[in-house]
């Protein structure tokens, strides 16, 4: 048994150690936020906050978060609650076919975490990890910048949930 | 309904090859024109059918606890017809967008694409062919409700307006829903007028998408996400060389790998089915196998210089002296002998992957003789017939559960993956999602094809085109897609032999008859010339093709442009005058033009090293032009900004238009900078991101769209952003270095 804390809560998992991270998550516990794309550590699409930063997580074994904090888009918000990125996103309708979105959420996320004023060069470095074959980039751009300027003026909230519970999904608690 | 297709079948019987060569140039044309209507199929059940709700076809039903059903009829994969053609229906009905449920269609009859025949959504068609039958439908149903609501309130029509999805009389408000049941006994209207432009609430305005909440959250479903009680997960070991087949087979080392729960050989290979997904991949490289390849694409190697091998196949063939017609006008190829001056230029494209972002899978479950699927197909009803020809089941007996789709670009068009998943059901008696690895979804690619081109312009005493003539060497898609669409186009009473003759016979057939019009597309079309022809020869390794986004004009947009601008070069005149004066009869694409040269600037200071690039094409009914601001510094390609100007009629949503600008560009970009698929000894040599790359945000310029005002209907826009993209790069790599790059992809 593996045990870390997933979106806020404490989760036991029965996968053998070399298990991926993505694939304990999506085939064992059930959340499917988190995309599959390359299985390389390439695109990004299975991206999730690892203590806090962007981590590729189909290489990533799942015995290597023992102990740790994980958190992947279902734990950033949900449609009834936003992050202010996530509200940007959608003002800005940046999804196209939505595949990688969840993977670019994070990487942004993790961005804000740590600047909330980044310049385009630092939006570079942050998202090159991330790739959009739909081509979102000029859109990921602009909500980015967005989504920063209401953080920095108080607006905005990085996670809008701070407890995700898969099998409950009213039990959400906003972030105060 | 009698079609095209069946008085063609009947026909058959008496005079069987006239059929095929009919049924095949038809196909041939991209106009397999079977009229169907857009109202109900009295054959087929309608999706979520209820006796109390409004319900005149299989598209739209409005409930009497008022919910407003819009089944999607066309698949949303990035280019935003869930929002495009819900703001059709939304206009005409009077409710606001965001109030319309939208569910993704199964595979039914009264979803298939008008001008196809099949239910496919490709051709960037999907707004143009449902801008006004959604509008009547809606604008209908509207009055259908308004009828109703005027006979139970006992008020005149007149009197009975609308808002927002509420039937609004004498200060009151109620919703549609409350006469759906009264409406539904009325005789539906047929020709309730439509809005004038002026009238517009919702089309021609910008808001925002309406799937993209569930995609900022990570709740949109994909093909990938299905999940259910006892599903497997499959994935499957093919023969390196597409085509070939088990010759032997050892399971045993894969049975005993952790949560294996079966191995079974099907098609065209091995599937191992577990628990999990990464449990049946790690088992994969325990099955030992011996292939049977095969001969002919065995032998392709991309890098071989023989005549009769790699580029030099076709090349050999553009030299020859074979070829077929595909277009002439005026004197055709003779009359370069009266020219002046004859330009020629000869350029080259490779094979391209898709690389969609959701590698392909698929979800079956066979029930005795029930199939259900789960997909995100941009052909439900392709799929269907796979499934059930795989599964063996009867076509009426297969159930297509639509998901999202995590990218098309044209490769879920194919069916090849739902043939497979469809087999692994049968074979293994379970419900399995077949998952394909990044490295089975480069390597397994329905690929856009090679091509080879030689342009020769004859032009007259004043250096204007008087003759221009064209000849391509490469594969042609249409024989690879006939497995496909032969099974969805023909009737079900068809015995499946027939088919399967067909779909076999088809290639031999179809490249003696005619030449796929998307070999040639965009060669030879868009400026004046007295003269015109294009030819094809067929040069084909046997590399499975597909539809890549924007098809023939991915490569014909960077030839005939970089034509154009040796041309103008060669005549010492500007890029952008030299076009216009042979776009007298392309006024539109011409418009474009102009607009660009302003928007970008053209002719004035940039800064220092910094040099323009101009390309325009026409594609799928809408007009392109492109001018890039690029440098190059040591050796170093710099893309600093791309104008793009777009006439696509009417913009239903101009946020969506723009942003599929960005994407074609982008996507183009991709395949002009970094795209090239190779082969070795038939094998495709590349597996993933590190050697296929994909534009990155950091390599991705600046774009700037401009969409054109117009009140003309509306016309594509997934693809045609994309045709001009690698042309508008290289020119402007030309005007910075003096090189004249002549192949894809463009190494500076
Ligand atoms: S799926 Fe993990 S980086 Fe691509
Ligand atoms: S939105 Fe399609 S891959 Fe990014």
């Amino acid at each position: 048994m593996i045990s870390f804390e997933l979106n806020g809560q404490t989760v036991q998992v029965d996968a053998t150690p070399d298990t991926p991270l993505l694939w304990t998550i999506r085939d064992h516990l059930n959340l499917k936020g988190s995309k599959f794309g390359c299985g390389m550590g390439l695109c990004g699409a299975c991206s999730m906050l690892l203590d806090g930063e962007s981590t590729r997580t189909c290489i990533l074994p799942v015995s290597a978060v023992q102990g740790r904090k994980v958190t992947t888009i279902e734990g950033i918000g949900n449609p009834d609650m936003l992050s202010t990125l996530q509200q940007a996103w959608v003002d800005a309708s940046v999804p196209q076919c939505g595949y990688c979105q969840s993977g670019q959420l994070v990487s942004a996320t993790a961005l804000l975490s740590k600047n909330n004023n980044p310049s385009d060069e630092e939006i570079d470095n942050a998202m090159s990890g991330n790739i959009c074959r739909c081509g979102t980039y000029p859109s990921i751009k602009k909500a980015i910048k967005q989504a920063a300027k209401d953080i920095k003026s108080g607006n905005g909230r990085l996670q809008a949930v701070s407890h995700y519970d898969p099998s409950n999904t009213n039990n959400m608690t906003q972030e105060a | 309904m009698a079609t095209l297709i069946e008085k063609d079948l009947i026909d058959s019987k008496t005079n069987i090859s006239t059929s095929r060569r009919n049924f095949l140039k038809n196909l041939a044309s991209g106009g397999l024109v079977v009229g169907l209507p857009l109202t109900a199929c009295a054959s087929a059940p309608l999706p979520g059918e209820n006796k109390n709700a409004l319900q005149p076809n299989a598209l739209l039903q409005i409930t009497s606890d008022n919910t407003i059903n819009f089944y999607l009829p066309r698949s949303e994969m990035g280019q935003g017809t869930y929002t495009g053609l819900t703001t059709i229906v939304a206009e005409e009905l009077d409710v606001h967008p965001s109030s319309i449920n939208v569910i993704n269609a199964t595979a039914h009859d009264d979803y298939k694409n008008i001008e196809y025949g099949i239910q496919v959504t490709g051709g960037s068609n999907s707004i143009r062919t449902h801008f006004l039958p959604l509008r009547h439908l809606a604008a209908n149903t509207r009055l259908v409700i308004r009828q109703a609501a005027s006979q139970q309130l006992k008020q005149p029509l007149a009197s009975i307006q609308t808002d927002d999805g509420k039937i609004v009389v004498n200060g009151k408000a109620l919703p549609y829903g409350e006469f759906a049941d009264f409406a539904n006994q009325l005789e539906f209207p047929e020709d309730a007028p439509l809005k004038d432009k002026s009238q517009f609430k919702y089309m021609g305005k910008n808001a925002p998408r309406l799937d993209g909440l569930a995609k900022s959250t990570g709740t949109a479903e994909f093909g990938m996400d299905v999940d259910f009680e006892g599903l497997h997960r499959a994935a499957l070991k093919r023969c390196p060389v597409f085509g070939g087949t088990v010759k032997s087979l050892n399971a045993d080392d894969a049975k005993k790998m952790p949560g294996v729960k079966s191995v079974v050989q099907i098609h065209n290979g091995v599937a191992v089915i577990a628990d999990h997904y990464y449990q049946a991949k790690n088992a994969l490289p325990k099955l030992k196998i011996e292939w049977d390849r095969p001969e002919t694409l065995s032998k392709f190697s991309s890098d071989s210089t023989a005549a009769d091998n790699g580029k030099g196949w076709f090349k050999t063939a553009l030299d020859s002296d074979e070829s077929t017609n595909a277009f002439e006008q005026g004197d055709g190829l003779d009359a370069l002998k009266l020219a002046d001056t004859v330009v020629s230029g000869e350029y080259w494209a490779p094979y391209l992957a898709h690389a969609t972002m959701e590698p392909m899978n698929c979800t079956a479950k066979l029930d005795g003789d029930k199939l259900e699927l789960w997909v995100g197909s941009q052909a439900p009803d392709l799929a269907k017939f796979a499934g059930a020809y795989y599964a063996d089941v009867p076509k009426d007996n297969v159930t297509v559960h639509s998901t999202f789709l995590g990218g098309g670009f044209g490769r879920r068009s194919a069916t090849d993956f739902v043939a497979e998943a469809a087999a692994i059901a049968k074979a293994s008696g379970l419900p399995i999602q077949l998952v394909w690895s990044r490295e089975d979804d480069m390597q397994f690619d329905v690929y856009r094809p090679a091509a080879m081109a030689k342009f020769k312009v004859g032009l007259n005493k004043e250096g204007l085109i008087d003759s221009w003539t064209v000849k391509r060497s490469g594969p042609q898609i249409m024989p690879y897609t006939l497995d496909n669409i032969v099974d969805g186009v023909m009737p079900s009473f068809l015995p499946n032999g027939m088919v399967d003759w067909m779909s076999k016979a088809g290639y031999s057939i179809f490249d003696s008859l005619t030449v796929d019009h998307a070999s040639v597309e965009g060669l030879y079309e868009d400026y004046d010339a007295k003269h015109k022809s294009s030819d094809h020869v067929t040069v084909d390794p046997g590399l499975p093709l597909g539809y890549w986004r924007s098809v023939g004009h991915s490569y014909s947009g960077f030839f005939k442009e970089s034509m154009m601008d040796e041309i103008a070069t060669l005549q010492k005149q500007d890029a952008v005058e030299y076009r216009l004066k042979h776009l007298t009869s392309n006024p539109k694409l011409a418009n474009t033009l102009k607009v660009a040269a302003k928007t970008a600037g053209w002719k004035q200071p940039l800064p220092k090293g910094h040099f323009h690039g101009v390309a325009t094409h026409a594609s799928f009914s809408s007009f392109a032009s492109q001018i890039t601001e690029v440098s190059v510094k040591n050796g170093q390609l710099h893309i600093h900004k791309v104008v793009c100007v777009i006439d696509c009629g009417l913009a239903i949503n101009p946020d969506i238009v723009k942003a599929q600008m960005e994407s074609g560009i982008i996507y183009g970009l991709t395949a002009a900078l970094y795209g090239e698929i190779t082969l070795k000894d038939g094998a495709v040599q590349q597996s993933n991101f590190h050697d296929y790359p994909a534009l990155r945000i950091n390599e991705s310029p600046e774009i700037e769209v401009v969409i054109i005002d117009s009140d003309d209907a509306p016309t594509g826009v997934g693809e045609p952003g994309l045709p001009p993209i690698a042309a508008a790069i290289s020119n402007g790599i030309f005007a910075a270095t003096g090189k004249r790059l002549r192949s894809l992809p463009l190494k500076v």
